[in-house]
């Protein structure tokens, strides 16, 4: 056996997935020597081989009969044709993704009237083209199988009629009629409202959603006397101070910002690449008489490097993260502070004071070295840095925020206001209170979870049985619907009419593009019921409120946008007395221990919970599949006595009990290096009991602890509990065993030493045994993807799941290593233990030209194309599995088990008809959306473009489904032969590197090196 | 006691088992040859709901066959043409017609008609019409004289060796692609010249790679 060296053994800078790996320990050795995990061969699980004989005759039998007779199929063509629709095409249509306030413009593929594919909209200001992981993972909730289809009166079905008559009773004046809604930014919803205040003038309208910005505005209120939300201009900033905010993944609300901000990782150009080294590989790099000896091909080159060639380049930005989890923004930051989070509230203050925004004594001593460096910093980049709080923060943070930007001169060059409202929880307080005391006649419920996640001392569901009549629209008969007397099905955003706006106010039509596959119907809908006495229809409803003509409606229908609607900026003036009373008036917080909540990055407040496709998407930090955890740092599970204890397959958690206000919950640990001490990270939107059957009994429920007092974060009391509980994490998996194939510097060594990836890779020259193909000629696909811009969402996963079938294996399976995603996220940490860096590689397939797995296939079910793709032939594969044990990058994944079999009726709508579904005994692979390439090459031979040596296709024509979906552009892809694409242009630059080049394998797949920009006074 | 068995039971025995693999052998082979592809594809011919003939249409009266098959040129699939299309002329033309009886109905009820699928390909090939009409591959390549066939019939094996036959040749079966439907057409000159200048100017170059039809 091969011994494996630990990381300890590797020159330069060191990268670890895990505890495990950093201490070589022996559960990790065993893991990465095996050739297959533990039980990996087994044919089916837990059963024995007297039912595999059983299996086998019966498959044989039916083989037998099968083969006798051709099945008859038939075609169904349409009795009446449909305009426009072009049966095997697919439609595309603009809408958006109402979500949590705000709203993602979408652009959805429709193929035979099903929608199955979402993606961006270019045209839309906070989506730009990308969607995030819950936008796109949101196609599998219209599909599924367990969502509510029919009214339920008591639990048992009943009609609309029926309720429509109970309905009718509702007061007139509205008098005990209170409406609970989730975040109102539809206007349609917002004029309804306000038509029923004035119809019934005595009911009441509350908004809750567990998870809201509201101490943003509350901080404007303080600093502005005026409810104003910040917008962000990330173009415009060279220094960006990220306050206990995730602004890249879960607290964003426009993924424009991720547009923005990786802009301007870029760094600037160097002018002469003073590499000593480049002597081989890049001779014409070496000095500045090669280069003008090369004249042409040099300027190119160096146009690479900038974002657009001709315009003077910025550089890179700087970003610093205070946090206590350790987020994606912490992962991209290039100086990164742990802090508890009541700490970082103090911190804010001090740094306040620095700039002289307010005046008084600096308090936390030893944050000195910090609050100096980033206050000279910020003093020398005034009106062009950001500094940004979260909004777990209290309001007096974002009051002083406010503050700090006006003092930097911020406001109104990179932080601008607009015009909001508060939504404060008190009210939901408030509506409890009523209902306790009985003065509630009717309660209804559009939308949301409020028995399940409202904060736990209001005790939403015993308070909401008190209503005599108690109305839930929802999506699923959830923990709420189960209390109401009356549960109604609720119409997914792809089935009904709608309008919304998002983050900056542009709004946007919710247009359906479907009928509702059920019975359903919509909020607008409802409360256009209860104002008129009958019902609606939403489209009209939609319509009326837009105010606009057909051609106006039918241009907005089409771009997704209603052009113009974004909210005017408001010119706020901080108030300094007014902040500084404020923060002497700041409660001291905290304690010795103190939780957070942060809503769950794949289920968010636990409204996703029922979407296996998020279930099984790994959590960008701990990796945990199907699965939250209470995260803490190492030196706290140490303290605890919780350590992890590891297994041969996944790992077992020491459990622990969190106690905050006399409420309780058992939650299993995961340790995270980089966490803060003293502070633990409950993920909310687990541990549902009232879901359908892919969510239930999933994860621990840490709203069961969450207090009105404490929605960000409070103290609590941890005990360690008895006993453990088995955790999946693909932290480990697909192991790279210590080689470098991350490339990571300083901004400075870069400037120095451009080359400084492609040094790390071995210079002796390569020869392969084989033939070399000719790739010089037509199409040559590859890709480039830029290390310094992933920010590690997960959004390319779950575009690839959605986009070429990939199913969804479960817990048990991918705790054996058998998890299908062509494209994963490796989550390496680099420095301390207790205080790393991380950086995302996206791996998928690298398309080698030199393919390891080809030579190795006995039966050539993988063999190369003439345009470079390593072509994966799945009716060819025998299953010997020879491929995936000879890829040096481990990205070949084999169905151990027919994923698909048991794939109910409705959920088989939203696979996508251009891509095989594979069955068991297959290996499968990225190939590069070989669909997408082919449906562009179709496209252009039937509009007669000419085909030549750069390619048919314009560059930009078409992308793949990670590309496309990538807010941070991290992702590249197109002709590596011709000279004007992206891609051929990005292969050039002096970051390019080839993961483990010394294989000769010849990736078409290379990345582009991570940098980091750190201020030099805190090295 | 003597023996149960005779000696030569053994010879016979092997000689029997021998007869026996034999002949399973030869039945295996005989079926392997008699159920290629090449010989059970031909020739299917089912029962449609309608007795639409394409003779009478294509052929006598010259529809083309863009008129009903509509998307051939611009999707993967030739539309089978919606009861719509059959109506254009039929509430005028035969609108009484007893025959007619079920597009009819059809039409009224919104009900589409369940024609019978004649040529089928595995569900992991990607055969896509427009590819192949836009270069010139007429219809007759494939789908044969339907303008002579009464009831549709499939003429060709449709296996992966003979798509990959033209793939790798493709000149010959390559015409003009404005004579396409023209299903009697005969080339003036070799038809491998004729193909050659098409596939040089359109730069047709048909894959004979896995993902060329495999996805």
């Amino acid at each position: 056996m091969i011994q494996i060296q630990g990381i300890g053994n590797q020159t330069g800078k060191k990268f670890w997935r895990s505890l495990d790996e950093l201490s070589n320990s022996p559960k990790f050795q065993n893991w990465v020597a095996q050739e297959f995990p533990e039980g990996a061969a087994d044919v089916m699980d837990g059963k024995s081989r007297r039912k595999f004989l059983q299996v086998m005759a019966a498959s044989m039998g039916l083989a037998g009969l099968t083969a006798c007779r051709r099945p008859v199929e038939k075609i169904l063509p349409y009795a009446k044709s449909v305009e426009g629709v072009v049966m095997g095409n697919s439609l595309h249509f603009a809408t958006a993704m109402p979500f949590n306030g705000g709203a993602q413009g979408l652009v959805v593929e429709s193929f035979d009237g099903r929608p199955i594919k979402i993606e961006g909209n270019t045209n839309h200001p906070e989506s730009r083209g990308a969607a995030g992981t819950l936008a796109q993972a949101s196609v599998l909730n219209l599909y599924d199988p367990d969502r509510s289809k029919e009214v339920l009166a008591d639990g048992k079905p009943s009609t609309w009629d029926s309720f429509s008559k109970v309905a009718a009773t509702l007061p007139a004046d509205g008098e005990g009629v209170r409406v609970l809604s989730t975040l109102v930014n539809s206007p349609t919803l917002a004029g309804l409202r306000g038509q029923l205040a004035s119809k019934m003038p005595k009911a009441k309208w509350v908004e809750y959603e567990a998870f809201t910005d509201d101490t943003l505005i509350e901080g404007s209120q303080i600093a502005f006397g005026d409810a104003l939300r910040p917008q962000f201009d990330f173009k415009k900033a060279n220094v960006v101070v990220a306050l206990d905010f995730d602004f890249l993944e879960l607290e964003n609300r426009s993924l424009g910002w991720v547009k923005d901000f990786s802009a301007r990782r870029k760094p600037a150009p160097v002018a002469a690449p003073a590499s000593h080294h480049g002597a081989a590989a890049d001779a014409h790099h070496a000095a500045p008489a090669a280069e003008a000896h090369h004249g042409a091909p040099a300027a190119t080159e160096h146009a690479a490097a900038p974002p657009a060639a001709g315009e003077a380049t910025p550089g890179m930005n700087r970003l610093y993260a205070i946090e206590s989890n350790f987020t994606l923004t912490g992962v991209m930051a290039d100086n990164r502070l742990r802090l508890k989070p009541s700490d970082v509230q103090n911190f804010v203050f001090d740094l306040a004071r620095a700039l002289g925004a307010i005046t008084g004594l600096q308090i936390l001593g030893q944050q000195d070295r910090w609050i100096k460096a980033l206050a000279k910093d910020l003093q020398a980049n005034r009106g062009k840095s950001i500094v940004l709080a979260g909004s777990r923060q209290p309001a007096v943070v974002h009051a002083v925020v406010a503050l700090i930007n006006q003092t930097l001169g911020n406001a109104g060059e990179t932080v601008t206001y607009t015009k909001d409202v508060r939504r404060p929880v008190a009210a939901l307080k408030e509506l409890a209170g009523e209902l306790n005391s009985g003065g509630v006649k009717a309660l209804v419920i559009l939308g949301g979870n409020p028995v399940y996640d409202a904060p736990v001392d209001l005790a939403f569901g015993d308070a909401v049985k008190k209503a005599p009549l108690s109305i839930h629209l929802g999506p699923e008969v959830n923990e709420t619907g189960v209390i109401a007397k009356w549960h109604l099905p609720e119409s997914h955003y792809l089935e009904a009419w709608g309008d919304v706006a998002s983050n900056d106010g542009s709004i946007s039509i919710v247009q359906p593009l479907i009928e509702p596959l059920f019975a359903t119907k919509s909020a607008i809908e409802i409360v256009g019921f209860l104002l008129a006495g009958k019902w609606p229809k939403g489209f009209e409803l939609v319509k009326a409120q837009s105010k606009l003509d057909e051609a106006g409606w039918r241009k907005a229908l089409h771009d997704g946008l209603l052009a113009g609607t974004a909210g005017a900026s408001v010119k706020g003036a901080a108030d300094k007395t007014k902040v500084e009373a404020a923060v002497n008036n700041a409660p001291k917080t905290g304690g010795r221990i103190e939780v957070q909540f942060f809503p769950s990055h794949n289920l968010w407040d636990g409204r996703f919970a029922n979407n296996a496709w998020l279930q099984e998407a790994p959590d960008p930090m701990s990796k945990l599949v199907w699965d939250n955890a209470a995260v803490m740092s190492p030196k706290t599970a140490k303290e605890l006595q919780v350590e992890i204890i590891p297994d041969d397959v996944g790992m077992y958690a020491q459990k622990i009990i969190v106690e905050i206000g006399g409420q309780k919950v058992e939650a299993p640990v995961y340790v995270l290096p980089g966490h803060a001490d003293n502070t633990v990270t409950l993920m909310c939107g687990y541990g549902r009991k009232e879901i359908g059957r892919v969510g239930r009994g999933i994860g621990y429920n840490a709203f069961a602890v969450r207090p009105s007092t404490g929605l960000g974060f409070a103290s609590a009391n941890i005990t360690k509990a008895p006993g453990t509980y088995y955790m999946v994490s693909t932290q480990e998996h697909h192991s790279q065993e210590g080689r470098p194939i991350v490339q990571e510097a300083p901004l400075a060594k870069y400037e120095k030493e451009p080359h400084f990836a492609k040094e790390e890779e071995e210079h002796v020259e390569l020869f392969s045994l084989f033939q070399e193909h000719d790739y010089s000629k037509g199409n040559q696909w590859g890709m480039a993807i830029d290390l310094n811009a992933c920010t590690g969402c997960n959004s390319c996963l779950i575009a690839c799941q959605s986009e070429n079938n990939i199913p969804v294996v479960g817990k048990e399976q991918v705790g054996k290593g058998r998890e299908m995603h062509w494209i994963r996220l490796d989550r390496y940490f680099t420095g301390d233990e207790e205080d790393p860096q991380a950086v995302y590689q996206p791996m998928a397939c690298q398309q080698c030209e030199n393919a390891p797995c080809e030579s190795v296939c006995p039966v050539a079910a993988t063999v190369h194309s003439p345009e470079g793709l390593n072509d994966m032939a799945y009716n060819r594969c025998v299953g010997t599995r020879y491929c995936a044990n000879n890829c040096p990058y481990k990205v070949r994944r084999f169905n151990y088990l027919n994923f698909h079999k048991d794939m109910d009726e409705l959920t088989k709508m939203v696979q996508n008809p251009d891509v095989t579904v594979r069955m068991r005994g297959v290996m499968e692979k990225c190939n590069y959306c070989v669909q997408r390439i082919q449906e562009a090459k179709i496209k252009a031979k039937a509009e007669g473009r000419a085909s030549g040596a750069a390619g048919p296709y314009k560059v930009g024509e078409f992308m793949t489904a990670c590309q496309q979906t990538c807010a941070a552009d991290a992702i590249v892809f197109g002709n590596i032969n011709d000279p004007e694409s992206k891609v051929s242009q990005l292969k050039k630059d002096h970051r390019n590197y080839a993961l483990l080049h010394e294989l000769n394998v010849k990736p078409r797949t290379t990345y582009l090196a991570k940098l980091r920009n750190p201020n030099p006074e805190l090295a | 006691m003597g023996q149960i068995f005779p000696k030569k039971i053994d010879l016979i025995i092997r000689g029997a088992l021998l007869v026996a693999g034999l002949g399973a052998a030869a039945t295996a082979g005989g079926m392997l040859f008699l159920h290629h592809p090449k010989r059970i594809e031909p020739g299917y011919q089912p029962t449609q709901p309608i007795p639409y003939s394409h003779k009478l249409h294509a052929g006598n009266l010259g529809l083309d066959c863009l008129y009903c098959h509509t998307t051939v040129d611009k999707s993967s699939y030739a539309a089978i043409p919606s009861t719509q299309t059959c109506m254009n002329c039929h509430s005028k033309v035969k609108g009484q017609s007893v025959v007619l009886e079920p597009v009819r109905k059809s039409f009224e009820l919104d009900q589409p008609i369940p024609w019978v699928k004649i040529h089928r390909l595995p569900d992991y090939v990607y055969f896509n019409h427009s590819a192949h009409v836009n270069s010139g591959v007429s219809c007759v390549s494939c789908h044969g004289r339907v303008d002579q066939m009464v009831e549709v019939k499939q003429v060709q094996p449709l296996t992966m060796a003979w798509c990959l036959d033209c793939h790798r040749n493709a000149a010959p079966n390559l015409r003009p692609a404005e004579l396409v439907t023209k299903l009697d057409w005969k080339p003036e000159s070799d038809p491998a010249e004729i193909g050659k200048q098409i596939m040089a100017t359109k730069k047709i170059n048909p894959p004979t790679n896995c993902s060329g039809c495999h996805r």
